[in-house]
Parts: C-alpha cells; structure tokens; sequence
C-alpha cells in the first residue's frame, strides 16, 4: 500500500487527475471483445488521433487473438478434459497469455506515449482504485490536468474539453 | 460457487446441490462396491475402468460447475457510473449485425448490461452471457462455466445409463449367484438411476439444441428470438466449437490489483490544436450535451418504436456543468418525490428486430457530435434539435458559478434570466448537489417539457416546481412501478439513486425539449420583445394554476365559450369534448397567448387539443401521464412559430411525451399574456381577460389538484 501512497503523492504533486473518458465496447459483432475506434471528443487536444486509433485497433487485434477458435485452443481444452482440469492449477489458459500481453501492451504505451500526454489507458481488465473494470466492457482513459504549470490552467475545471483549452493555453 | 455478496446463510439453497451430490456419489460408489466387482470378474475389468473413467468426468464437470465464476461482473465504480446514473436512459441500444439490441441499466450493478448478461436475483450479480441459475450446482451458469455444465450433463447422461445399462446386465444374466444383497443393492441403483434419467437426459437433449443454436436458457426461456433473428449465432458449427473449443474467459472478479507504475508528469505534449478544431470543439461540447439528452431521448424512442439511434452513444463527457446539470433533475426528482415514479415501463417490444436500414446511419460514429450526424439520428426532435444545438445549448444557467458553464455561455448568447433560488429550497442534494442556483435554474429551462411515457420508469415533471406539484397529482399511483421491471430480488435501490437518474432521463428529455423551442425562440422569427422581466417559474405555475380555475370560473360564467374558442381552434384538429370546458379553455388560453405576441397568428396550435382529456378539474386539468396524443405528433413545424414565447418555445418537439409540460406552458403563457396588457385577438368574451388575469396577481389561491391534494398559490 505504501508504495502506491507514494506514487499518488507524487502525481498529486505533479498532476492531479482531472476527469476520465470511457471508450465503449463495441458490439457491432457479437459479444467479441472490440472497442470503438471512435475518437472520444475530449481527447482532441491531448492526444493524436491516429495514435489512440492505433491503440485500440491493436488492443481489439489482441481480444480477438484471445478469442481465436483454433487448434491450440481445442487442444487446450482436450488436454484440460483429460486431466480433469487440473491442469488449470498448473498452466496458464491461452486466453490469460493474450492478457499479460495485452497488460504488457497498455503498460508500454502508457510509458510512451500517453503519460507524456497527460493520460493514463487503464486495462480494461484491472480493478484500480478510480478505476472502474467491470471486465473488458471499457477501457477507460485517465486524463490528468496540469496543475503546477502557470495558474491559469489550472483552473481546477474538470471538463476535459474545457481543460483542454485551458490547458493548451496555460502550456 | 462464488460467494453470496453478504447475504445471510441460507440452508436452503444448498439442499439442491448436496441431494445432488448425494445421490451421484452415493449411487456410484454402491455401484462401483456392489455390481463392479461381479462385472468384472465375470464379463470384464473394462467395465468398472470404464465407468471410473466417466464418473470422474461427471465428477470434474460437476466440480467446475459449481465452483467457477460463471463470469461475474464487478460492480461499476463511482467514476464509471456518475454519468450514466443521473442522464442515462434506461435502456441503450447498440446494433448487432444489423439487429437493434437494448441494453439495460442494472441499479444494482451500475452499468448498462452487455448484450447477454443478465442479473441473477439469487447471486445479486449480473453474469456474462447468463444462462441461467442451477440450483443442482448452486451457481449460475455464463460465460466461463457454461461449457462445464454442458458436459457434465453430457457426462452425466452418458454415465447413468452406464450404470444403469450394467446394472440391468447384472441382473438379467445373473452374473453372479442372486445373493440377496448385491441384487437388492443393484436393483436400487437401477432405479435411482432410471429414476434420475428422464429429467437429466431430457435437460441434455434441450441444452444440445441451444448450444447448436447459438442461444442461453434465458434468451429461450424468455422468448427473445421468437419472432426475430438471433444476433450471436454464427451458424452450427462455429456454435458448438465456441462452446466447446474457445479458450477458456478469464474473470474479473478477485483480479490483483495491478500497481500503477507510470508516473503521468507535466509538461504535458499537445498536439497541434487548429482554430479550427477548437470551435468545433467548443460546439462539440454543446451539441454533445444535447446529443446526449437527444441520444437519451432518441433511446426512448427506440423503445418505443423500436427505431432510431442504434449507435451507442458518445463517451459520456466527464464535465462538471453537465454533471451539475443532471443534479438538477437529479435533486429535484429526488426532492418531489420518489413516488412520482410515473410510467410504467411500456410493453417491451421485442428485443431484436432486423433493422438493417439502420446500420448505416448508426454505424456513422466517426463524428457523433456533428451536426449532421445528430440529424440522422435524431428521429422526431431534428428540427428543433438541429436549430438548437448551435444555437441554445445550457445558456440559460443563470448562475456562472461552475467554469463549464461560464465556457459556454459566450458560445451562446442568452437572453433569459431565471430566478435560480426560487426553487432552491426544493432541491435537496441527492448525490451532492452543486451549484444549486445553477441548478434549479437549469431545471426551470425544462419545465416545459413533456413526460415520458415509454420505459423511464420515472417521474414526469420533476424539474418543475410547478409542473411537479400536478404531475404528483397525476400519477399518485405510479410511484410503485419503479423496481418493478427489474428483476425481482434487485435490491431496491436507495431512493437518492435510482429515482435521480430516471428522472434525469426525463429531464434530459425535457431539457433536450427544452433546446429546442428555446432554439426556435432563438431564431428570430418574431419581432416581439421577450419579456422585460425575469420569469420566476415556480411562481407562474401557480400563476398557471391559479389561472386555470380562474378559467374555469370563468365558464361556468359564460354560458357558451366553446364557441369563441372553437373559432379559435378553428385549425387545432383534436377538440376535446363540448362537455370538456377545460380543453378549449386551455387551449384558447394559449391561442390568446399565442395571438397577442404574434400579432393575430392564425391559431395554429393542433397541440393545444391534446389537452383534450377532461379530467373533473377542480383547478388543474392534467393529462394522465400515460397516454400521449397521437396527432400531436407533427408539431414541430408549428411549434417553430410560437417562438416568440419564451414558454411557447418551449413547446414540444417530442409533442407526445410532453403533453401535460405543454399544458403548462399554455398555462404559462396564458398567465404571462394575462399578466401582461396583451390584445387577445377574438379570445374568450371580454370579462375573460379580466377575471382571468386577477388571479396572476391576487392573494393565496388555494387550488385542489387531482388526488386531493390542496396547495396554496400565493402569487
């Protein structure tokens, strides 16, 4: 616990968290795991489009790679059949590989790109403190509003459009 | 089985699953110890291997059954559900391969439930692809543990009439000498199996069906296919091999907590922000805020008519001002009255229609907060909609006090002052309530705007003070529907949170109404000046209260004022019976008011009939709540004209579900036209005005509503 006391000390120092935007699933497919590759407005003037597109098509590519109906996946169930699941204490689904990727992914990005942007991509698939997963049905992007720059931005607005002005201004 | 979220020990629920246990352990290990070993010195060794084999399948299946997560959903979160709470409609649509499918607002677990997840009332949880609740293995069958269940009943199947099958063998060719026991003992497990077949294989042969259909129990059992296409079938194979052969789903609840190892510092990279972009920015941010209550709005509509908006709806935009906006609806509908809970959720239609020639204009979500793409999916409210997201947008808000506000308000030129404390000491906070004088005065914007009467389960008129008080009236009876759709063991919400945001659906509805006649008012069609005066709207519902039995007064006096009025109304349509004096009193009423700022408009105003249901008034001639008139529907070109009135304009663009708002906008504008020297063109006789127009400025009026409920109008 001390450790994450710390870290949000420091962001509170640095940053400080000033809405959340929410990319919906997207169910035009069935009940795959996609999300929209819908900008979300309030990103406009934090982050390139064509990047958070990339995200989340990577991110989609990734879900349906998890999901995939394949050999491996059969030959994991039969294997799983045959010894009475308890191979499930032991191996690690196909599925839950796909998942550390994809936490490996959102971790990567975070650091690269979208930190220095002001925002913070949460795993769908965490449970954090503000954040809310209820599974993959979101992914949920933080975004944090520059508090220690000049006064101006810092106008404590919590509306990420308006902050975005706000913000760019007080850059 | 995951465990009960703190509810009491229940005995009773385990008393299925441990029968079950019982009898599938007991019966096989008298098997195994009575008929094996004859069998397999007799016949073969293979047999009881064999059965050992199918019996720890049973047994494994069973074991994963009942244990797994059959794919729970966690609770949302404070962040995730705020906005969705307080605006959110109840349902939301989003299109499946080409199918509208809704999803529905879970208050217990505060998130629209994905397509196929249902809530399990005996787990208090919404599942993944619920399938349904097994009280053999005492758990719920979804998304990860379906395929266990599914071959345990397989196994199971296999396995009894393993046993059973031997058992007979046994007996028939009397494998061994009929000493008493072991005939006895296998005779009863020949029966208890026997017994066990039927239910269990019949079970197997039903879910074999639905596994090669691609549907849960739950879809089957509650008839959504019957008449449509199933949206998550790929066909047989690809059925079956989703089932069996896909990897297994991990589960989200009991995750560990991942630590959140990047530090987010400033300074922090922007992107090159355009002119350009951040006008459309800034638009966006007010045609979002509309598209959203249209969205709200159009998802009625879709309910009801299974129409409209399939696109899910943009993001919801985390900004205080709307948030604080939604308090409003929120602490007024809390404060008035959770009872007020007006409609009945509709007869749902069925939940999947083929709607292909909406794929198109759904699928259009590059820019959902473009002009154009809110035009196409707004169904009856473009025009007003239209006009008004450029033009009108929150600028109402009296009260500057939250900077999202203040942003938009020079966007938005706005000439309309509220009195924001008039109904401040109505709204409690529910959640928290923020910049109540912003509030109440942005709930007064939406007074005018009409209920509901499709699946909101939730009040009419909440945001108005004085349209509350009546539309309480209306429905005293309707308060008891709010949980009722919901699945039975729900837990009934806290008041505070599952009423706000019903009726913040409303308001928002009523708000988004509400845009647009002030939208229509904004476009100068008129050359009438707006009132001078603030407008104090809690005070003119009284004033339109107070008017009304003034009317009514007034024709019991006169002895045949359907005539005037009826030459008034000579183009309204729907006139409500001669017996009615309210209807055409009312309905004159807004004519004058109408005719007076526009200078002798021909009445134009087909709306005004829809008042025609004469309820015995003793003041207040309210619509029941339920039943919108059909032929207001077309109104929107005619409610454009009355721009002119601030509360004309605010006259409906979704006429249906606004009709009892309508009325008191009427009123408003009869009390406001008689509040003020107006010629009222051929309106009701002379003394009309007169008497009418004394009660805008008398003493206390005490009017009794519908319901018996008296109040006091001190205008």
């Amino acid at each position: 616990l001390c450790p994450q006391v710390h870290s949000l000390q420091e962001l509170r120092r640095s940053a400080s968290l000033a809405t959340k935007v929410f990319v919906q699933r997207d169910y035009s497919d069935g009940t795959t795991c996609q999300f929209q590759t819908k900008f979300p407005p309030e990103l406009e003037s934090r982050i390139e489009r064509q990047l958070f597109e990339e995200t989340v098509k990577t991110l989609n590519g990734f879900y349906a790679e998890a999901e995939k109906i394949g050999g491996s996946s059969y030959l994991e169930g039969c294997l799983a059949c045959a010894t009475a699941y308890f191979i499930f204490l032991c191996m690690e689904t196909h599925y839950e590989k796909v998942l550390k990727k994809i936490s490996k992914y959102i971790q990567d990005q975070n650091e690269k790109i979208y930190a220095p942007r002001g925002l913070l991509l949460t795993d769908p698939l965490e449970r954090g403190m503000r954040v809310v997963s209820f599974g993959q049905v979101q992914i949920e992007i933080s975004i944090y509003e520059d508090r220690c720059s000049s006064g101006s931005s810092s106008s404590g607005s919590s509306s990420s459009s308006s902050g975005g002005g706000g913000g760019g201004a007080g850059q | 089985m995951p465990a009960a979220s703190g509810k009491r020990f229940k005995p009773s629920k385990y008393v299925p699953v441990s029968a079950a246990a019982i009898f599938l352990v007991g019966a096989t290990t008298l098997f195994f110890a009575f008929t094996c070993p004859g069998l397999s010195l007799y016949v073969s060794p293979i047999i009881p291997a064999y059965n050992a084999v199918v019996f720890l399948f049973v047994l494994a299946n069973f074991s994963m059954a009942t244990f797994m997560d059959p794919g729970i959903f966690p609770r949302a979160e404070e962040d995730e559900d705020k906005e969705d709470d307080f605006r959110a409609p109840l349902y939301k649509t989003v299109e499946i391969k080409g199918i509208q499918v809704r999803m529905k607002w879970c208050a217990t677990c505060r998130f629209y439930r994905p397509p196929r997840c249902s809530h399990c009332s005996v787990c208090d949880n919404c599942v993944e692809e619920f399938d349904h609740h097994c009280p053999w293995v005492n758990n719920c069958i979804g998304r990860r543990n379906y395929r266990y269940f599914f071959l345990f009943l397989l196994s199971l199947t296999t396995h009894i009439m393993g046993v059973f099958g031997f058992g007979l063998l046994y007996v028939l060719y009397q494998v061994e000498e009929l000493s008493g026991v072991r005939m006895a003992v296998t005779m009863v497990v020949m029966c208890v199996a026997g017994l066990f077949f039927i239910p269990v294989a019949g079970l197997t042969g039903f879910h074999v069906v639905l596994v090669a259909r691609g549907r849960t129990t739950n879809e089957q059992v509650t008839g959504k296919f019957r008449g449509g296409v199933n949206p998550f079938t790929n066909g047989c194979c690809k059925n079956v091999s989703r089932v069996l052969c896909s990897s297994p789903a991990p589960r989200y609840l009991g995750r560990p907590k991942a630590e959140q190892t990047v530090l987010v510092r400033p300074p922090f990279l922007r992107p090159e922000v355009s002119d350009g972009q951040i006008t459309v920015k800034i638009m966006d941010n007010g045609i979002q805020t509309e598209l959203k209550r249209t969205k709200s709005k159009g998802s009625l509509e879709v309910t009801e008519s299974q129409s409209a908006d399939a696109e899910p709806p943009p993001p919801p935009k985390p900004d205080l001002s709307r948030y604080t906006g939604l308090r409003t609806h929120l602490t007024l509908a809390t404060t008035e009255d959770s009872g007020l809970l007006g409609k009945d959720s509709p007869p749902t239609p069925t939940m999947y229609k083929y709607r292909p020639g909406y794929s198109s204009s759904s699928s259009s979500a590059a820019l959902p907060h473009s002009t154009s793409a809110k035009l196409s999916r707004v169904n009856s409210l473009k025009e007003p909609n239209s006009i008004c997201d450029s033009g009108h947008k929150p600028s109402y808000r009296s009260e500057p006090s939250l900077e999202p506000e203040s942003f938009r308000s020079p966007t938005f030129g706005k000439s309309f002052h509220f009195d924001p404390l008039s109904s401040g000491s109505r709204s409690s906070s529910l959640k928290s309530a923020q910049g109540t004088g912003f509030e109440t005065g942005h709930l007064q914007s939406i007074r005018s705007e009409g209920t509901t009467s499709t699946s909101y389960k939730s009040l009419v008129n909440q945001t108005r003070n004085g349209s509350l008080s009546y539309d309480s009236l209306l429905t005293p009876s309707d308060s008891p529907d709010f949980e009722s759709v919901q699945a039975g063991p729900e837990p009934e919400p806290p008041v505070g949170y599952t009423s706000p945001f019903l009726s913040a659906r409303i308001a928002q509805q009523r708000e988004t109404d509400l845009h647009g006649r002030f939208a229509s008012a904004a476009s100068p069609k008129h050359a009438v000046p707006r009132e001078p005066s603030p407008v104090r709207y809690d005070n003119l519902s009284r004033h339109i209260v107070a008017s009304i039995q003034e009317r009514e007064k007034l024709l019991q006096q006169t002895p045949a004022p359907g005539q005037e009025e009826d030459a008034g109304l000579a183009d309204s349509g729907i006139q409500s019976t001669p017996g009615s004096s309210n209807a055409p009193r009312t309905s004159s009423s807004s004519d004058d008011s109408k005719r007076s700022p526009l200078g002798k408009n021909p009445l134009t105003r087909p709306a005004l009939p829809r008042f025609g249901k004469p309820e015995p008034p003793p003041a207040l001639r309210v619509r029941s709540l339920g039943s919108p008139d059909q032929p207001a529907a077309p109104h929107l070109g005619k409610s454009m004209s009355y721009s002119s009135q601030k509360t004309e304009t605010e006259e409906v663009a979704l006429q249906p579900l606004l009709a009892p708002k309508d009325e008191v906008q009427m009123r408003t504008a009869y009390s406001k036209s008689n509040g003020q020297p107006k010629s009222l063109g051929s309106a009701p006789p002379g003394p009309g005005p007169v008497p009418l127009s004394s009660p805008t400025r008398g003493g206390v009026k005490k009017v009794s509503g519908v319901g018996g409920t008296t109040y006091e109008i001190s205008v």
